[in-house]
């Protein structure tokens, strides 16, 4: 009797400090966030100690539903892209022999060794006038002068799919390096065509890992702000960019609290439906 | 196996992104900082000279007594912080700040005390003063107080010249390249010109560019009117056509590259983009123009006001004085020093003769006006996107 209670003590003493850890490192600031979403901002800045909704009727302006917007389509197509680019890329990945399948995961590794912030100054490099782009399709002849090409809307995007490729590949991978390849093997005996096996025997088995896939691209590509700082100088406003022009130039926190919690809510909602599409709470590969 | 492989990428991912975004929160921090941090970012050697005065300031603290410096990485050349060193026995103990609501928050929790000397903008010296964090400047103990240029000076964040030293100001330069723009731009209006189109850049201060707008309309930069500041956000987004580029950091860069053919850009950029390229136009804006001053105060509490006293009274000195503008990139405050600049930088460190009317500085406005000058900043930025 005894020894069960010393044991419960222990279990709750070796818990402990992760409980701390999660509710003074997580639920802390989310709460620290919440409230001050509530509060009104002083006037040069901090905050006061009064309550109002006023931050989130704020919000609701025009300019500011845009912003959403804006973020929600750079989101969409970013994750169109990847899909496009990275299914196949993560599909044929797991049919190549183990040898070749370790050496295609080492190349995609190897560019998160730099900081993706200097990635992104790599294709100011390709895109700036007379850059490498330019040069190329001008020694091609498909284009007589410089092209502008940074600071537009198509950089932004190429950014963020580049930046979120990866993860696309990788959940594919995983899901597609796990299917019973006899099952596609057995559909082509039974008469399947090529395409009819890939649609009725692997997609649907790959279908988590292109689910996760879709997961961890739409939501960071919410976050990204600073690719459209760089690529898009500053032109393409997204929720992101919109949080923290608040916090370090206007100063308004709350009002940037506010956002964050919509931003917040937002990614909950998708997560949700991702549940209920998947009937699955697990990501792919990943967890 | 393949569940380790995975393990390993989800590991190199998460480091990555927390890299990442860790170096991306220091990123903005630098690209937020007023004009003087982007100035002084091109000096990488500042930070090793900050390093070394400290470390000298440790080994002999006892001789003379410490200035503690608080002011912007780079904002003297090493020569006058030797200089000073030799010359009053002081030791200079030189700590920086990024942003100048990261001084403030310090200074209210040393309550004034801690640094004897700090140099930061005009607006949050106005801050400060009204928090009682600045003690009044005793100018008999400055011998070359005359010096300063009283253009600056009684202004709005110190109007009776009680508490600051005026030390560079900073200009929202109009600058073009002449060999690939056919007008001739005499004014922010022109800015406005078909012929710009996808071809104008601006640095990412919203109450500077807004500001300009406003100039544009003939009002004032610190109107709290919300329907005129409305209507200068109307004005703004009829320029996004020609907006090519919105940002802080090194935006001389794009004019170089010709990415770019015109825009308004911090002295500092103005001046590296015109050692850079002599033929690049600056231009005094018919509308006038606006200024920021950085200027030096001693705070309320400070350990050693006498040591900041002789470090001002050290810099004051015209000679002395030119070198840390020429340095520093911005505009002389001391009218004493204008003649002694370099005649290279002289075009764009001290203002043409007679140019001192219709000058207006950018000063803290009420919070309702703020917001809306947020507001009309996010809609050009966004009508600018869309282009």
């Amino acid at each position: 009797m005894k020894a069960i209670k010393r044991d419960k003590r222990a279990a709750i003493a070796a818990v402990l400090p992760m409980y701390i850890f999660t509710v003074a490192f997580i639920a802390g600031p989310l709460i620290y966030m919440l409230v001050m979403s509530f509060l009104v901002r002083d006037e040069s800045w901090g905050i006061t100690n009064e309550l109002t909704l006023r931050n989130y009727l704020h919000i609701l302006e025009p300019v500011y539903l845009e912003t959403f917007k804006q973020s929600l389509r750079l989101a969409f197509i970013t994750t169109l892209f990847t899909v496009l680019a990275g299914y196949p890329a993560g599909y044929f990945m797991a049919k190549l022999p183990p040898v070749w399948r370790g050496r295609c995961m080492m190349l995609l590794i190897i560019p998160f060794w730099t900081s993706s912030l200097m990635r992104m100054y790599g294709w100011i490099i390709v895109f700036r006038a007379n850059g490498s782009l330019d040069s190329i399709l001008m020694a091609l002849g498909i284009t007589d002068k410089p092209l502008k090409l940074l600071y537009t809307y198509p950089a932004v995007a190429v950014g963020m799919i580049y930046a979120l490729l990866p993860f696309m590949i990788y959940s594919v991978y995983a899901s597609a390096e796990k299917m019973d390849w006899e099952l596609v093997e057995a559909a082509r005996d039974l008469g399947a065509s090529r395409f009819r096996a890939f649609l009725t025997v692997s997609l649907p088995l790959t279908m988590p890992g292109l689910y996760s896939g879709i997961v961890l691209t739409f939501i960071p590509s919410m976050g990204l702000y600073f690719i459209a700082d760089i690529l898009g100088g500053n032109k393409v406003v997204l929720v992101g960019n919109l949080i923290q022009e608040q916090l370090m130039r206007v100063h308004d926190w709350p009002f940037a609290a506010a956002l964050s919690v919509i931003l917040m809510i937002l990614t909950t909602l998708f997560l949700f439906f991702y549940r209920k599409l998947s009937h699955s709470d697990k990501l792919e590969g990943l967890v | 196996m393949n569940k380790r492989v995975l393990a390993l990428v989800c590991a190199a991912v998460t480091i990555s992104s927390v890299s990442c975004v860790s170096q991306n929160t220091t990123q903005q921090v630098t690209l937020s900082s007023e004009q003087a941090a982007e100035a002084v970012a091109e000096e990488s050697a500042a930070a090793s000279e900050s390093a070394e005065a400290r470390s000298e300031e440790s080994s002999g603290a006892e001789t003379g007594g410490q200035l503690n410096l608080y002011t912007w990485e780079g904002m003297f050349p090493q020569e006058i912080l030797d200089g000073f060193e030799s010359d009053s026995g002081v030791k200079i103990d030189y700590i920086n700040f990024d942003t100048d609501e990261t001084m403030l928050a310090k200074l209210q929790t040393a309550n004034g005390g801690d640094y004897d000397l700090v140099i930061a903008d005009d607006y949050i010296i106005e801050t400060a003063v009204a928090e009682n964090l600045v003690q009044k400047l005793d100018a008999s103990k400055l011998s070359n107080y005359g010096n300063i240029n009283p253009m600056y000076q009684g202004q709005f964040y110190d109007p009776a010249n009680e508490y600051t030293v005026p030390y560079g100001a900073g200009v929202l330069t109009l600058l073009y390249d002449p060999s690939v723009v056919s007008l001739d731009i005499k004014g922010y209006g022109d800015l406005w010109d078909a012929s710009l189109k996808d071809s104008v850049g601006l640095i990412a201060n919203y109450r500077v560019i807004n500001g300009v707008a406003l100039k544009v309309l003939g009002e004032s930069f610190n109107t709290n009117d919300l329907d005129t500041i409305q209507k200068a956000g109307d004005k703004l987004v009829e320029l996004a056509p020609n907006i090519r580029v919105i940002k802080d950091d090194a935006l001389q860069n794009d004019l170089l590259s010709g990415e770019i053919s015109a825009g308004i850009f911090y002295t500092s950029q103005a001046t590296s983009a015109k050692l850079e390229n002599p033929d690049l136009r600056v231009v005094f804006p018919e509308e006038g123009i606006g200024f920021g001053i950085m200027a030096g105060f001693i705070p309320s509490n400070a350990p050693n006001a006498e040591a900041a006293y002789a470090f001002l009274d050290y810099i004051l000195d015209p000679e002395r004085g030119a070198r840390c503008f020429e340095y520093l990139g911005y505009y002389s405050t001391f009218s004493a020093s204008d003649p002694l600049i370099s005649p290279e930088y002289k075009e764009f460190l001290t203002l043409p003769d007679g140019f001192n009317s219709d000058m207006e500085m950018i000063e803290n406005i009420s919070a309702e006006a703020n917001e809306k000058h947020e507001q009309i900043w996010t809609a050009f930025k966004t009508a600018s996107g869309m282009e």
